[in-house]
């Protein structure tokens, strides 16, 4: 079909397509070098010896030295900062999505008194910025003695009325004889959803996992203001104290390579999942 | 309860006692509802509430009615925080979308090569800004690549981080780096419902590729516009990793933007009343942007 259209183009404008194509070729290249620029610096710079880098002799890849590597894996904090990272983005994925699916499912085929209601304000609360909240989950949070503790950081962003809206929009666009077959063969509703709806929603369960993953493995701002004690630091929040600390950038870009080749190399097996995720959820993290 | 259909009284105790099916529902809803009610509602109420009273971190609040809203007015930090937040909102939506419809355009025509760049275009928007903002701090700093190229054209050529004026634009091309592809992603997916044969029409009718571009695709483009128009201002106007590891508000405050004013006073200063009535003043611009996007986009459709 596009090949029928690009024909008709040559016969009728040959020159200013021919144009067209060579400028576009260029274009795209400049673009895609201006966007992988960033990551070629930060790959290379942190293969330098410590000291200072003069740009534009700093883009070679030598002279090539692991101390940036040594001296961020050596200190036992980017490791830890590695596991608090891990254990925020896995516990929180499991959690969400277990609480979404069973409240998705609910208000999607269940009839109970205050499902419109309840459903409205969950949707309602995607309008309150997340920065209005920060506030007073902190305080409430800090008077649980939640503060650097991994449930302090992670029960709070287990209220997600994202994931709760698409569960709920995926399993009322099913059709109900589904669910009422398994109940008629007398199954229980905890048995109906182990074994019917979760093996249904599993598409929806890859995408929306992987964006859950992806919002909680790059947060910011939550894990800054909860997780204080160099302990409790995620990668995000860690790499952004060696920054503030004057760390070598050799250093500090070592720690965030370290922080970006998981994510990159999820990337690269699973692109799908990301680009579904990202844009039926809208906003980044 | 399996008994319940062969009595009589069937009806009467329904209307007494949930029916199974409202209660397995309630059963289901209820962590979530709980986790709402602790983590969302109740802090969305709360953060009006704390507006009104003077609450420095490790003493109570006390009432203080209007207080923190008469200070916030009368404060310039403030105005600036909302100039800058506003300045940085109005430069980096229209490049973001520029830049999104740009690349969508160049990348619309499926193929092995236009897949390849559309993964490449996408993977800022996986990377994390605050590892973004690291790199950027290099690339921006005094002698690096931006202001060798800079000084080259014959634009500044400082560190365009420690200039009052060129930090915004800075941070906005950072912005428009991590989030074009995502606007170019939603863009596409609007082109390839676009039917074909509309622009074969135009081109048999003679219509250059600006005119098809100008009254075809553009027309049909709208709507996706719009929404990446939306997404991208509330973005804007909660931008806060890269203004924390860039430049940390300065230089002077000039990329001190309102979400970070908000961490700023309420957790360096501990003045969390004050904090509070920045969050209330950051809703109720949301609330006023959507408004005005909501009446734009209604008015457009």
């Amino acid at each position: 079909m596009n090949r029928g259209a690009g024909n008709a183009c040559v016969s009728r404008q040959g020159f200013s397509q021919g144009a067209w194509r060579a400028g576009r070729a260029v274009l795209l290249l400049i673009a895609a070098a201006a966007t992988l620029f960033p990551f070629y610096a930060m790959v290379v710079l942190s293969f330098k010896p410590t000291g200072p880098v003069s740009f534009p002799t700093a883009l070679l890849p030598w002279p090539f030295s692991t101390e940036g590597y040594e001296q961020v894996l050596g200190g036992r904090s980017v490791v830890q900062w590695t596991i608090n990272t891990l254990i925020y983005s896995l516990v929180s994925v499991v959690g969400v999505l277990f609480l979404a699916s069973l409240a998705g499912y609910a208000f999607a085929k269940k009839r109970f008194p205050g499902r419109n209601t309840m459903f409205w304000s969950f949707l309602a609360m995607l309008m309150v910025p997340y920065h209005i909240t920060v506030i007073p989950t902190f305080i409430l949070v800090s008077k649980l003695d939640g503060v650097d503790t991994y449930w302090g950081m992670i029960l709070p962003t287990l209220a997600n009325a994202q994931a709760v809206f698409l569960m709920r929009q995926f399993i009322a666009s099913m059709p109900d004889a589904l669910f009422e077959a398994a109940r008629l063969d007398g199954a229980s509703e905890w048995r109906v959803y182990t074994s019917i709806v979760l093996p249904l929603i599993k598409p929806i369960l890859a995408t929306l996992g992987v964006f859950v993953f992806l919002w909680h493995w790059n947060d910011f701002l939550w894990p800054l203001i909860i997780g204080t004690s160099d302990d409790m630091r995620t990668l995000t929040t860690g790499i952004a104290s060696l920054q503030q600390e004057s760390v070598p950038l050799n250093v500090v870009l070592a720690g965030s390579v370290v922080a970006f080749v998981p994510i990159f190399a999820a990337y690269l097996v699973g692109q799908k999942f990301f680009t579904e995720g990202v844009t039926m959820s809208g906003i980044k993290g | 309860m399996s008994a319940t259909p062969i009595r009589p009284a069937a009806p009467r105790r329904r209307s007494r006692v949930l029916r199974p099916e409202a209660r397995t529902g309630l059963l289901f809803v209820l962590p979530c509802l709980l986790l709402f009610l602790a983590f969302r509602f109740g802090p969305a109420v709360a953060g009006a509430a704390l507006s009104f009273t003077d609450y420095p971190l490790g003493a109570d609040p006390t009432w203080a009615g209007l207080k923190n809203f008469e200070r916030l007015v009368n404060d310039p930090t403030f105005w600036q925080a909302l100039k800058v937040t506003v300045v940085y909102t109005v430069l980096a939506v229209p490049a973001s979308v520029l830049v999104s419809l740009g690349m969508a355009m160049l990348t619309r025509r499926t193929s092995a090569m236009t897949r390849l760049y559309r993964s490449v275009f996408f993977l800022p928007v996986v990377t994390s800004l605050v590892l973004a903002g690291v790199v950027f701090t290099w690339v921006f700093s005094e002698g690096g690549p931006w202001s060798r190229a800079m000084g080259a054209i014959g634009l500044p050529g400082g560190s365009w981080l420690a200039d009052s004026v060129l930090v915004l634009p800075a941070l906005v091309i950072v912005s428009v780096w991590s989030r074009f592809g995502y606007g170019m992603l939603i863009l596409i997916a609007r082109l390839q419902d676009m039917p074909v044969e509309l622009e074969e029409a135009a081109m048999t009718d003679g219509a250059g590729p600006w005119q098809r571009f100008r009254h075809i695709v553009l027309p049909h483009l709208r709507p996706a516009l719009f929404f990446v128009a939306i997404i991208e201002t509330t973005v804007s106007f909660q931008v806060f990793d890269t203004v924390y590891v860039m430049t940390g508000g300065g230089p002077v405050r000039s990329s001190y933007t309102l979400v970070y004013a908000l961490f700023d006073q309420g957790f360096r200063y501990f003045d969390l009343g004050y904090a509070s009535a920045i969050g209330v003043a950051l809703f109720v611009m949301t609330m006023v942007v959507a408004v005005i996007q909501r009446l734009t986009l209604g008015r457009e459709s």
